[in-house]
């Protein structure tokens, strides 16, 4: 706990953005979106270059070519320097990462679809380039060697499965490889690079004199210090173009701002950082250096900022710098890999919907003394956060018993200034309760984070979770299958044979043909993943990651893409659960209880997606059946089950000789994806549409009993018992949100939610007729945020599907 | 047999209507007639089904259902209030939730039995639960059992009321009632009569009562431009509210908005404040001062 000093909080509530945060932030929203070819350029040069080395001191050689050599750009309202392209919005491509994954490339009209409804122009030679990067990396990259092992085990099986929709992610989406956790901050900006390189130098030669033989080790050290070197390199180049720009400039000021950056680019990230405004440098190189190794990587994920962070806040308040000085570099830098994009896969494009970094951002949450650690440079993240609106980062507050009130209420008023619900509310307590079950000790278990969206993870750990090819499991995809006798929404035999469910006498049989439907997907989808674990070592390297990610890649001399027992986590999941049970009990209800229809007429109406009269009228029937969000016994005790269940069959997979896996169930905009894969469903969906939002999200329109309704069937889902990240999503309207009293009384509401045992809640604070009118006119609502499922978008940018899904979600009356 | 009231509506997470957060229990039938009413759905004592045009595909379905043909094909008015007898088979019928029907028979437990989930809201903020209407008193005996219930669980009860009751219903509830929102519309009594039907001097009556058993009360006052905004009526509301001698009684403002209309529509019920608009921002402030400077303590409602 931080003695807090409440005049700085007042101090802060008073801050503007600066004028240069408004000047980049103007010019980002006028930027083009453009695709770089540059760093492709330079990993063919350098794939020639290292022909027949070792691939982790290619990999660590490709870097360097790459940093050393890419354009680099000072922007007017730079005062902290480093950009992946010289674009105020760019993005660089992940050819050498991902093989030949973006399509588009071999289209002579040189349009690349960014997401699944923009896109960047290239000309004929920058096309050229990438075309020649897929026919160079493709044949032995990553993805493509993963695929033909799983080829050679289970057929055409994995990929019908993921044209199914019914696993995600693809390989081709490149975190494969493991991990997109947080750098070490706390360990780094203390150290220095410079400090990291001779441990590495001291570790070569300890090795060398013990007698070592393990050379991989050797390598992977020396790999280290070329991709260490060359992050401090890069950063001299920005101090020698300032330098250089300083040398032709007449203005005092500007002259004055160049040399500053100039001075801190010489000094970090070699050396730790002495000022807050240097620690924010060195973050920017390190998050570059990161980005460049593998563009999929393409976030700077702060972690707990407000905390490893703070000495340098309240260190530089003493020596007097500015206050305006502080949050202005934190708004920069702050939103800054919001603004760049990325060309994702096809199924990521389908999954994500957006196509920027995330920097994730916690606040607050417990420390290692068992007290919160909120404290005023908490408080300032979010202020800065709400002035700047934009929908990136994604912030957390870490909700436990003692979170004060004065930066809930901070915390709320932000929601509203965003209007996207920035931030989420996160039980620090569930997670911590839930790692400790997992044998993670209390000091450890503290320091989790916020990985993207809402899932979460340790630092020093290597996530696996979207890894290997295995994050999701589409339960609405797996009840198609078990309503068609095991035949997909492409009527490929995709799961089992359980039956034609016209034959089944009773729901139990119904519900038990789901279950093993899901063993049996699931089960091919772990020994995928492990094959994957095996081959994707072989093909990608990432040395810089492993250096700067994972504190036991220094001891043990080894790259994270070799996953290793001690030093890994395992995620999955397990979605559309609510889809699953409110179909549950519509069938149980309809067809064996009240005998309103027979399963052949309600599978009719299914395969017809409810056409004609009487598939509306049965559409009907199947929507006014009890519905999860309505503390209604029966859907909700439907939803436990169908969750325990799940649980139940994940977690009795061992994953030997790792730690087993952990369920955790966001949303992102997943819904949209998992909609693709699930034919008309019985609680009343429309074939194809999307799925429910967040994973204990009521379904669009079925929660009538207003939002304390909707907590109270969340609060006996029992999901806290068995996952970690659940996401619930509460859309409220803003004009009633304008009083103090109003805002407490949302404040207590909250609280009543996580004191029972809530692992997440975040507020969209719209009204439908604002979002209509967006839709009509997008021109006018650039600005507008909304929140999916853990992820924030902006508005305008989502496909018109998911507009119309978050107009759709009732609106409850605050 | 036990006790029964018609409900139409228990609303969950109700931030304006007393402290904290609180559930809203409506109970239908009102003695007052007032022409800025926002809930026409429960002034009858009796069900009434209303029709939601806005949201109707024109299935037909409601004029299959209906027994006395009552069903009109008309896009804006569904219901032949002649001929309806308020059965609601065509409520049932709409798969659409065009046709709504207000008025549920409870009982005060089963109302108890949804008041008393939300009970961890209402811990956190200082809630708890609020009776309104129509007018809630109508069913004191309904009410009092329902608030036993409530503080029996250590649930805050409240009743917002227009006073217009024998003062026996307020004797019934007067120990179970942890606060009182009480209306003061119009202190010119024929005025009174005639924008709401009835005059004013029971409702002065009971409020000195109440003033006098020591009952927590907050006085409310819906603002409408011209009726009840001007000076004169400002001042004698604030005499009036001073001469209960005591210092904690204070009002609050509630400015006339048109939120209501549609249900007048959905229930054939022409709207007699076509023309009334809403006070700006500015002129409802004014008023606020006003009562200030006469002496009492008042805010707006959000």
């Amino acid at each position: 706990m931080y003695e807090i000093d409440k005049s700085l909080l007042e101090k802060i509530d008073a801050l503007e953005l600066s004028e240069r945060n408004v000047a980049w932030r103007k010019a980002m929203k006028e930027a083009p979106w453009r695709v770089y070819v540059d760093r492709e350029r330079l990993t063919m040069a350098s794939w020639h270059e290292t022909e027949g080395e070792d691939l982790e001191l290619r990999t660590a050689k490709m870097l360097k070519k790459v940093m050393d050599n890419v354009p680099i750009k000072i922007h007017p309202f730079d005062e902290i320097v480093g950009r992946p392209t010289t674009g105020v919005i760019g993005c660089q491509t992940a050819i050498n990462v991902c093989g030949d994954y973006i399509h588009d490339i071999w289209n002579d009209d040189g349009v690349i679809g960014v997401t699944l409804d923009a896109s960047a122009i290239l000309n004929k030679e920058e096309l050229e380039v990438l075309r020649e990067a897929a026919r160079l990396f493709e044949p032995n990259c990553m993805p493509k060697r993963t695929y033909d092992a799983w080829h050679a085990l289970v057929g055409d099986w994995a990929t019908q499965a993921e044209e199914a929709k019914l696993r995600d992610p693809s390989l081709r989406n490149g975190i494969t490889g493991q991990s997109t956790s947080a750098l070490d901050w706390p360990n780094i900006l203390p150290a220095g690079l410079k400090e990291y390189i001779r441990r590495c130098e001291q570790h070569i030669e300890d090795y060398i004199a013990s007698g070592g033989t393990d050379v991989n080790k050797v390598y992977f050290w020396q790999a280290a210090i070329i991709t260490l070197q060359a992050t401090i390199d890069h950063s001299r180049r920005y101090a020698a173009l300032a330098r250089e720009m300083a040398a032709g400039e007449s203005d005092p000021a500007e002259k004055a701002r160049l040399g500053k950056i100039a001075e801190t680019c010489d000094h970090v990230p070699e050396n730790p950082p002495r000022t807050f405004h240097e620690a924010l440098q060195f973050m920017e190189m390190c998050s570059l250096a990161k980005m460049f190794e593998n563009p999929m990587q393409n976030n700077s994920h702060w972690a707990r900022a407000d905390q490893y962070l703070y000495g340098y806040f309240k260190n530089d308040l003493k020596n007097g710098v500015p206050l305006e000085q502080i949050a202005s570099d934190l708004a920069d830098m702050i939103g800054r890999w919001g603004t760049q994009t990325f060309v994702s896969d096809d199924m990521n494009k389908e999954t994500h919907q957006i196509n920027f970094g995330i920097n994730n951002v916690m606040v607050g949450g417990l420390g290692q003394d068992h007290t919160d650690m909120t404290n005023e440079l908490s408080y300032l993240i979010l202020h800065v956060v709400a002035k700047l609106k934009l929908s990136s980062p994604t912030v957390g507050l870490r909700w436990n018993n003692q979170t004060p009130d004065w930066i809930m209420r901070k915390a709320i008023r932000t929601n509203l200034e965003t209007r996207g619900g920035i931030p989420l509310f996160q039980s620090d307590e569930v997670m911590i309760r839930k790692y400790m079950d997992w044998g993670i000790p209390y000091e450890e278990a503290c320091e989790w984070r916020g990985l993207g969206c809402v899932y979460p993870c340790l630092p020093n750990r290597a996530e696996h979770y979207g890894a290997e090819g295995v994050a999701a499991y589409n339960l609405a995809g797996v009840l198609h299958l078990t309503l068609h006798n095991g035949l997909d929404i492409n009527g490929v035999r995709t799961g089992i044979e359980t039956g034609d469910p016209r034959s089944f006498a009773s729901f139990d049989e119904l519900y038990e043909a789901f279950f093993q439907q899901e063993k049996a997907l699931v089960h091919k989808g772990l020994w995928l993943g492990a094959v994957a674990r095996d081959v994707c070592h072989q093909y990608i390297r990432t040395p810089l990651l492993s250096i700067l990610g994972i504190e036991a890649s220094m001891d043990l001399g080894q790259d994270l893409t070799k996953a290793d027992p001690d030093h890994s986590m395992f995620g999955v999941s397990d979605r559309a659960i609510i889809d699953v049970a409110d179909s549950f009990v519509a069938i149980k209800k309809l067809v064996y209880e009240d005998k309103v229809l027979t399963m052949a007429e309600l599978m009719d109406a299914l395969d017809s997606n409810f056409a004609g009269e009487r598939g509306e009228e049965v559409r009907q029937l199947c929507l006014r059946q009890p519905k999860y969000g309505n503390d209604i016994e029966e859907a909700d005790e439907m939803v436990r089950r169908v969750s325990d269940r799940s649980a139940e069959i994940i977690y009795a997979f061992d994953n030997a000789p790792f730690r087993n896996m952990i369920i955790s169930r966001e949303g992102l905009a997943w819904h949209y994806f998992g909609g693709l894969g699930a034919g008309a469903l019985p609680d009343g969906r429309p074939a194809l549409e999307p799925l429910n939002d967040g994973s204990l999200s009521p379904m669009r329109g079925a929660d009538k009993n207003g939002p304390t309704a909707v907590l109270r069937s969340a609060m006996k889902s029992g999901y806290s018992s068995v996952c970690c990240a659940a996401v619930l999503n509460q859309k409220f309207n803003s004009s009633l949100l304008g009083s103090p009293e109003s805002i407490d009384k949302l404040i207590a509401y909250t609280n009543a939610y996580m004191k029972a045992g809530g692992s997440h809640i975040q507020y969209n604070i719209l009204d439908t007729e604002q979002l209509k009118d967006a839709k009509a006119h997008p021109e006018n609502y650039a600005d507008l945020i909304v929140r999916i499922g853990g992820f924030s978008a902006y508005f305008v940018q989502l496909s018109k599907g998911i507009q119309d899904d978050v107009i759709y979600r009732s609106e409850f009356e605050l | 047999m036990a006790l029964t009231a018609l409900v139409s509506n228990i609303q969950g997470y109700s931030i304006h209507d007393g402290p904290g957060i609180r559930t809203v229990v409506f109970l239908k039938g009102c003695p007052l007639r007032c022409r800025w009413c926002a809930n026409p759905e429960n002034l009858s004592d009796r069900v009434r089904v209303g029709f939601l045009s806005n949201l109707c595909k024109h299935c037909g379905r409601c004029a299959k259902s209906c027994p006395r043909g009552a069903i009109l094909p008309d896009a804006d008015r569904r219901i032949d209030r002649e001929k309806c007898d308020e059965c609601a088979k065509c409520v049932e019928a709409c798969f659409y939730d065009a046709l709504v029907r207000y008025g549920e028979e409870k009982t005060a437990e089963e109302v108890f039995e949804q008041v008393r989930r939300d009970k961890i809201f209402y811990d956190s903020s200082g809630g708890g639960v609020t009776v309104s209407g129509g007018e809630p008193l109508t069913h004191a005996d309904f009410v009092a059992e329902l608030f036993a219930l409530c503080r029996g669980e250590g649930i805050h009860t409240c009743a917002e009321t227009c006073g217009c009751v024998p003062r026996s219903a307020f004797e019934r509830v007067l120990e179970l009632t942890d606060a009182f929102y009480f209306d003061l519309k119009l202190m010119d009594s024929e005025k009174h009569r005639e924008y709401t039907g009835q005059g004013n001097g029971q409702i002065l009556s009971n409020a000195r009562f109440l003033a006098d058993s020591g009952a927590n009360i907050l006085f409310r006052q819906p603002l409408i431009s011209g009726v009840n905004s001007p000076e004169e009526n400002v001042k004698a509301t604030a005499a009036f509210i001073r001469s209960l001698g005591r210092e904690d009684l204070a009002l609050q403002l509630i400015p006339y908005h048109r939120m209501g209309t549609s249900k007048y529509a959905a229930l054939d019920i022409p709207y007699r404040l076509e023309d009334m608009k809403p006070m700006a921002a500015e002129e409802v402030e004014a008023v606020r001062a006003l009562y200030e400077s006469f002496g009492v303590s008042c805010t707006v409602s959000k």
